[in-house]
């Protein structure tokens, strides 16, 4: 058996909406996965009730503050208090805004108010690029099947050729987190076929790699990249993020070079930065992983990375942040709607040390998301739990998929 | 592509993350703790959030000073106070404010306001309503904390539903059988054919009865001891005969259609009125109370069924309402036997009251017996 308890794996499996926008002389380009995190949590509604608990003892009222202390900074009123427009348009572009600014701030505020100017605006007046910028934020939300709904709508029947293609790589992108290859790679095929590019052969590639040929798709790839890499950086960044995530499968150190190409250009991206501390945790980097996660506690997905960090370096922090994401765990436990399911599941087996409430929560994550860091998380979970059973269901997917990851413990047993 | 455009926002952002690191980045919630051993309910609501609806920033500077926050005092209780309404079936509970400041969340400072809860006939609240913030943000949630009897529960109220019911299922065993003992005295004593069934079986034992031996006609005016046994008798011989098929019936072990149940509970109550003036089903009138008890215990139980749709302690549930129909039972007896026992000292009670008070009642149950058979 292998030792698995050291191994690591990454956090947020919401890659970000790609954005076809006309550049030039119409030419279509993607842009840069917008933050590739946030995978916010999905939302229950209505109420559930648990069982009676001590999570809910709340801080002391307090009464002590100075005049002059500043208690808070306010985010901009322009994405927080915006009315709702008249026109289409300007909607769409403030709810761009919006979901920009959730995944740029790893905040999930933004997505609750555009879902509010989005439940204001009637059905019948909803354009390609406002259904389209609806699935994006209730794919966010894991409203998986309300998202592809939409984006279907779109694909078959908008008459705007750049949402129907925006519409096509945002459920490809949707499809292959759920894990459902054949969907994703129908979506990909079509948009090599419509626009072919950077973008469409990453989303190719990411599928191919999925489905038993990683080491091709990397290359493929590559060379792509490079013959391409005069053009538009957008694309670019897009293809360095498919080419981190498949040479990280390959259990490939190029993967550090790719996500280091992006953060350089983008250090507000979430997601890579997550994927990066990650990968430094994977390769016994602990230190690097506490500088690249430095502010950022705010964030679950790198905060709980970064404890995982200080922990094997014995940071003197470290007790102060696992009360503080106790905190935060249990209030969105409260919630009901689990945010960061992964992310609870994996605190709750790298730092707490109970692999039976991870296990439950990462087999919970993973009827929803089955990204390598997803299926990684089940299996390593299910090894500290001693139940083979999850492992197994897991493995069978796998195998049915021919899918491996250097990552993923005794896959093939 | 908008991300590249806003490095000042980003700006901003990252100002906000490095004053306070630890503060997490996470859907809007607000935290609702109500206290029902204490009477009390407090609110916290981020000061993020409360800045969407009242304005904080006096001096829009995007940041809120502690003169501020204090300056808003007002305006941010009475917007909380809007948004939370707490009440019973008697109506609305005020809310005393009783203290005020700044509290904490993983996501940073919130306002808190705690309050002195007051209900309607100084009853605990049954139902709580919270709706601030759902228009602008439907991820937006209020947390509750319940607490009872030392117990804590917690729940979560959302847009699609802001009321939330403190309904027995919510609450402590201690809770749910309190409301079950109620439910059982109120049913008691809204159940007409009950009360007129106890009724008819009281009158004999409130009769100065007429001893008859051979020919001759005595007088016999038996005291008021053997009377209250022989009513104890036959309130005891309801209480175990309902109570066994109560009992059986809520937990599931005999169900009987209720549409027959009802129209056997009309007929015995015309029966049990017909039996004072003849005897046909005998004198010993405990027996009568036993035998027609098993019949309304099943009509108990179908009341307490249409009330437990969904609670787990059944058995609590089922104690308390039994209870409660005893306490019902002996209220009606404590009330009603001294009234009769002084009437019966007037000759005009054997021979006109309770002759009148026999035919009405067999009268009333005959019609009962009739339109129940009807809705069969």
């Amino acid at each position: 058996m292998i030792k698995t308890t050291n191994r690591r794996l990454t956090t947020c499996s919401d890659r970000g909406l790609l954005r076809y926008q006309r550049a030039g002389k119409g030419a279509l380009v993607a842009l840069a996965p917008a933050l590739k995190g946030g995978a916010f949590l999905a939302i229950l509604t209505g109420m559930a009730a648990f069982g009676s608990a001590a999570w809910a003892a709340p801080a002391d009222i307090r009464t002590d503050f100075g005049d002059t202390d500043i208690l808070v900074t306010l985010p901009q009123p322009a994405l927080t208090q915006a009315p709702l427009p008249d026109n289409a348009a300007e909607l769409a572009d403030t709810i761009q805004q919006q979901i920009l600014q959730a995944r740029r701030d790893g905040d999930p505020r933004y997505l609750g108010y555009a879902s509010g100017l989005l439940s204001q605006w009637p059905e019948d007046r909803l354009t390609d690029r406002l259904r389209v910028l609806r699935a994006t934020v209730r794919q966010s939300l894991h409203q998986f099947d309300e998202a592809r709904a939409d984006l279907q709508t779109v694909i078959t029947t908008a008459n705007d050729p750049t949402q129907k293609r925006q519409a096509q790589l945002t459920l490809a992108n949707l499809e292959l987190v759920q894990g459902r290859y054949e969907q994703a790679a129908a979506q990909c095929q079509a948009l090599i076929e419509s626009s072919p590019g950077l973008v469409a052969h990453s989303c190719q590639a990411q599928v191919q790699g999925r489905t038993g040929q990683p080491q091709a798709a990397y290359q493929q790839l590559l060379d792509r990249t490079r013959a391409e890499q005069r053009h538009n950086s957008s694309a670019r960044l897009w293809a360095e993020g498919t080419l981190a995530d498949l040479a990280a499968q390959l259990g490939d150190a190029r993967a550090r070079d790719h996500w280091r190409f992006i953060l350089s250009q983008h250090p507000d991206d979430l997601y890579t930065r997550a994927r990066l501390a990650d990968w430094f945790l994977d390769n016994d980097q602990p230190e690097n992983t506490l500088s690249l996660t430095e502010g950022y506690e705010h964030v679950d997905s790198l905060a709980v990375i970064q404890t995982i960090a200080m922990l094997q370096t014995n940071h003197p922090q470290a007790n102060a942040m696992i009360t503080r994401l106790k905190e935060r765990f249990s209030e969105a436990r409260w919630r009901g709607s689990l945010l960061h399911e992964r992310d609870l599941a994996r605190f709750q087996l790298d730092v707490e040390g109970q692999p039976q409430q991870a296990l439950s929560h990462a087999l919970a994550n993973w009827q929803d998301q089955r990204e390598p860091e997803d299926t990684r998380l089940v299996l390593r979970a299910s090894v500290a739990a001693g139940e083979d059973e999850p492992a197994n269901t897991v493995r069978n997917w796998l195998n049915q998929h021919r899918q491996t990851d250097s990552r993923f413990p005794e896959t093939d047993s | 592509m908008n991300r590249f455009l806003l490095p000042g926002l980003l700006f901003v952002a990252m100002l906000a993350a490095s004053s306070s690191p630890a503060w997490a980045h996470k859907a809007s919630d607000a935290f609702i703790y109500l206290d029902l051993d204490q009477s009390t309910v407090r609110v916290d609501l981020a000061l993020r959030d409360l800045a969407l609806e009242v304005p904080l920033d006096r001096n829009a500077d995007r940041r809120v000073s502690g003169a501020e926050l204090r300056a808003a005092r007002g305006e941010i209780t009475r917007y909380l106070e809007e948004g939370l309404l707490l009440a019973n079936h008697s109506g609305s509970c005020a809310l005393q404010g009783e203290q005020w400041g700044l509290s904490t969340h993983s996501d940073g400072p919130y306002a808190a306001a705690l309050y002195q809860v007051s209900c309607p006939n100084g009853q605990v609240p049954e139902s709580i309503t919270y709706t601030l913030l759902f228009d602008r943000d439907p991820l937006h949630r209020g947390l509750v904390s319940l607490t009872y009897e030392g117990q804590e529960t917690l729940a979560v109220i959302g847009p699609d539903d802001p009321t939330l019911a403190l309904a027995a299922t919510s609450f402590g065993s201690g809770r749910l059988f309190g409301t079950f003992l109620y439910e059982g005295v109120v049913h008691l004593l809204i159940g007409l054919d009950h009360i007129l069934f106890l009724l008819v079986l009281m009158l004999p034992a409130t009769i100065r009865r007429r001893e008859t031996t051979g020919t001759r006609h005595t007088s016999v005016h038996a005291g008021l001891r053997p009377r209250l046994l022989e009513l104890v008798g036959i309130v005891t011989a309801f209480t175990v005969a309902h109570s066994i098929t109560l009992g059986l019936s809520a937990l599931g072990v005999v169900r009987l259609p209720i549409a027959w149940v009802e129209t056997i509970i009309a007929l015995s109550v015309a029966l049990a009125a017909l039996n004072v003036i003849w005897p046909i089903l005998g004198r010993k009138t405990w027996k009568l109370a036993f035998g027609f008890g098993l019949i309304h215990g099943f009509g108990f139980a179908s009341v307490l069924g249409d009330l437990t749709t969904g609670v787990s302690q059944m058995a609590v549930a089922l104690a308390g309402f039994n209870l409660g129909v005893e306490l019902g039972q002996v209220a009606l007896v404590l009330v009603v036997f001294p009234l009769l026992y002084l009437a019966a000292r007037s000759r005009f009670y054997e021979r006109a009251a309770v002759p009148a008070m026999l035919v009405a009642v067999g009268a009333l149950s005959l019609y009962w017996v009739v339109e129940r058979i009807a809705e069969i």
